[in-house]
């Protein structure tokens, strides 16, 4: 049944990247209205999807890459539609939806293959530590993508081009604060994971730090996004600036996602 | 039944012919009234705005009411009959149809797009309908501009962008600081180009006005105008750091608000985003101060450069609502149409009913040898054998008057069935 509304939701997240291509084309709100609509609708089946996943395999839906790929997509997802219950930002839909079928294609490659969990991995709190953690850097990716909406509409007012495209572009103050607000729960949610992974670390490995390349780099990444909130929350850091620093964090987080991918080490990785 | 539309607009006539006809002009005489008055003419509206004056007809006798109607214009105009003929343009039933969705749409007026004119179309509409001056034939026709004037700005984007100057800056305001409830708004200079901003930008919900200029009591009288607060001009460095919107326009030679006091004012805003509008000639902010991150600054030539691309999109989208207007204009002529073969469709039923019932009078000493209900089943059958067979002259009819326009059909049937 997981496998069915996985797919279910593959197909509605390909129609709804669709229909927002479509929209940006014609330049026709209806169909982005629409485009909107199936991505709830993919949303909605993906949570099902989860949902039977839990229940059939009494396991964590997030067990390997693919998985937390799958929940990447559907996190940005969520978040992306409950700011646009609360603001008009239409056309991020245009950039999440790609974003979240990409994921998701990438997902299904390994989908429905039962997965053999290394000794070492099991235990109630690395489900958790791994679903936060995902959550968080999901949060951080819609952050960026916001930030980068944020730069382009920035230049185009700068540049004075009332360019089409600024037209459909959400006004600078909405895009800060999606921004902002992204950086605010993702933070808290990577820091509660990366707690977590370290006392499974403590009763696995006998220590909290074991000078580990992922154990490493999440701490940098961690490091830069500390540093990014306190510029934002205490230095009163805003729009321009922040834009730029989000996006190169994630830059950073998602090159050293990708490092860690190649690399030999089999200690601290999905299997 | 002929659909007639008579009038003048901003393209056709000065300003001088037009004034004579419009509204006020009348006084408590009331065109329309006069207008009801001509034999000829069964329904009429009279619409009256400062770009156009128009008078829509339904009337039994198309060029007798032309004749009527311009000389009720040359009475009231100021010109000799000779050179007023020459502002008039006079459409008949498709045409008039097509002008009347163009008015409503908002494509025939002097800025395109403009929203302005529908609901004074509706407007004189009311008044038609009040003076019981529309029947069946305007009432569909006027509701049809409506929905088309409709469709065209839902469809187009002929309405959606900023032509003026001042709207162009409400416009980009908007766009960086999403609404403008609760934003502040500092008027340096008390020009008339600044005021109209304000009174935008007022309609937009802006939270605070601040007002500065360098007779402090110039300063004051506005503010009182926008509910505001004056301060004096040397105040304009520190005052600068609490505002979102600067809107500049004083006769100064000079630069009243220059780059290193934007500098300034940046660090205690803790980078809340400035919106610099300067619509002075020469400039009152210092180009410079444009440069810096969250600063926006447009002067004068830039705003008129968004609206001249607006301008443009309008007549793109423009063309676009053409064909929504020849759409519903078409529709619109298939109805009236329709409307010329209901006569004949009426009088070949009733002709055919008439039929029946005699041959049933007829036959009625050998049908009381059946019993009630064989009676009524003959009925029943004479009936179903008659309806089928005018069904399909009927729907012939209805189809090539009603969709092709073919109205000779009429005629021929008429001819037929012998219906006169």
């Amino acid at each position: 049944m997981d496998t069915l509304f996985f797919k279910f939701a593959l197909g509605g997240y390909f129609f709804s990247t669709l229909g927002y291509v479509i929209s940006l084309l014609v330049k026709r709100v209806f169909v982005a209205k629409i485009s909107t609509f199936i991505l709830s609708l993919a949303f909605l089946l993906q949570s099902i999807s989860f949902g039977f996943r839990c229940v059939i395999t009494k396991q964590s839906p997030v067990l390997n890459i693919y998985d937390a790929l799958a929940l990447l997509a559907w996190v940005m997802t969520g978040a992306y539609l409950a700011f646009q219950l609360k603001t008009k930002t239409r056309i991020l839909g245009a950039f999440v939806s790609p974003l979240s079928f990409l994921f998701m294609i990438i997902a299904s490659i390994k989908l429905g293959g039962r997965v053999n969990l290394l000794p070492v991995l099991q235990g109630t709190l690395v489900p958790i530590h791994v679903s936060l953690a995902v959550t968080g850097e999901a949060l951080f990716a819609l952050a960026s993508v916001a930030g980068a909406m944020y730069l382009l509409q920035d230049s185009l007012i700068k540049k004075k081009r009332a360019h089409s495209l600024s037209r459909l572009l959400p006004s600078l103050r909405d895009l800060d604060r999606i921004n902002h607000l992204c950086l605010l729960a993702g933070f808290p949610l990577l820091t509660v994971g990366i707690v977590l992974g370290s006392l499974w670390a403590r009763s696995v490995w006998g220590s909290h730090w074991v000078w580990e390349p992922k154990q490493i780099w999440t701490a940098l990444v961690w490091l830069l996004y500390a540093f990014l909130l306190h510029q934002r929350l205490a230095l009163g850091w805003r729009g321009h600036k922040t834009a730029w620093f989000s996006i190169l964090s994630f830059l950073f987080l998602l090159a050293c996602v990708l490092i860690n991918m190649f690399s030999p080490s089999t200690l601290h990785r999905f299997v | 039944m002929e659909i007639l539309l008579i009038g003048m607009n901003h393209k056709t006539a000065p300003v001088e012919i037009r004034e004579k006809l419009s509204l006020s002009s009348f006084g408590d005489a009331c065109p329309l009234r006069d207008i009801m008055n001509i034999p000829v003419i069964k329904e009429a509206m009279y619409l009256s705005t400062c770009n156009r004056v128009e008078v829509l007809a339904c009337t039994s006798d198309g060029e007798k009411a032309k004749e009527y109607l311009k000389s009720f214009i040359f009475r009231h105009g100021n010109l000799p009959p000779e050179e007023m003929e020459k502002c008039l343009y006079v459409y008949f039933n498709g045409e008039a149809i097509r002008h009347l969705f163009r008015v409503a749409s908002s494509l025939d007026s002097l800025v395109m797009g403009e929203p302005q004119i529908l609901g004074q179309v509706k407007e004189a509409y009311r008044e038609a309908l009040k003076m019981n001056a529309t029947g069946v034939i305007l009432n569909r026709l006027l509701h049809h501009a409506f929905s088309c004037a409709k469709r065209v700005r839902t469809e187009t984007a002929i309405a959606s962008n900023a032509v003026s100057v001042s709207y162009a800056a409400v416009e980009l305001a908007k766009k960086i600081f999403g609404d403008l409830k609760g934003k502040t708004v500092l008027i340096v200079g008390a020009g008339d180009m600044a005021e109209l901003a304000a009174r935008h930008l007022m309609k937009q919900g802006v939270g605070r006005f601040l007002v500065t200029n360098r007779t402090f009591g110039r300063a004051v009288e506005l503010a009182k105008n926008f509910g505001g607060e004056a301060f004096e001009f040397f105040h304009l460095p520190e005052r600068l750091a609490e505002v979102d919107i600067v809107l500049s326009s004083t006769g100064a030679a000079g630069y009243i608000i220059t780059a290193p006091m934007v500098a300034q004012c940046l660090k205690k805003r803790r980078n809340r985003l400035l919106f610099l509008i300067d619509i002075a000639v020469p400039r009152d902010i210092e180009p410079e101060a444009g440069e810096r991150e969250n600063v926006f600054l447009y002067n004068i030539d830039d705003l008129q450069e968004v609206v001249d691309e607006n301008l443009r999109s309008r007549l793109e989208e423009a063309r676009k609502a053409e064909t929504i207007i020849e759409e519903e204009a078409n529709k619109h002529q298939a109805w009236m149409n329709s409307l010329l073969a209901v006569p004949t469709i009426v009088s070949l039923k009733e002709k055919v009913a008439k039929i029946t019932k005699q041959e049933l009078e007829k036959s009625s000493s050998w049908l009381k040898n059946l019993s009630h209900d064989d009676r009524k089943r003959v009925e029943i059958l004479l009936d179903s054998v008659v309806n089928k067979i005018v069904h399909d002259p009927i729907t012939t009819l209805k189809e090539e008057t009603q969709e092709n326009g073919v109205t000779s059909f009429i005629a021929v049937a008429r001819r037929l069935f012998r219906l006169d």
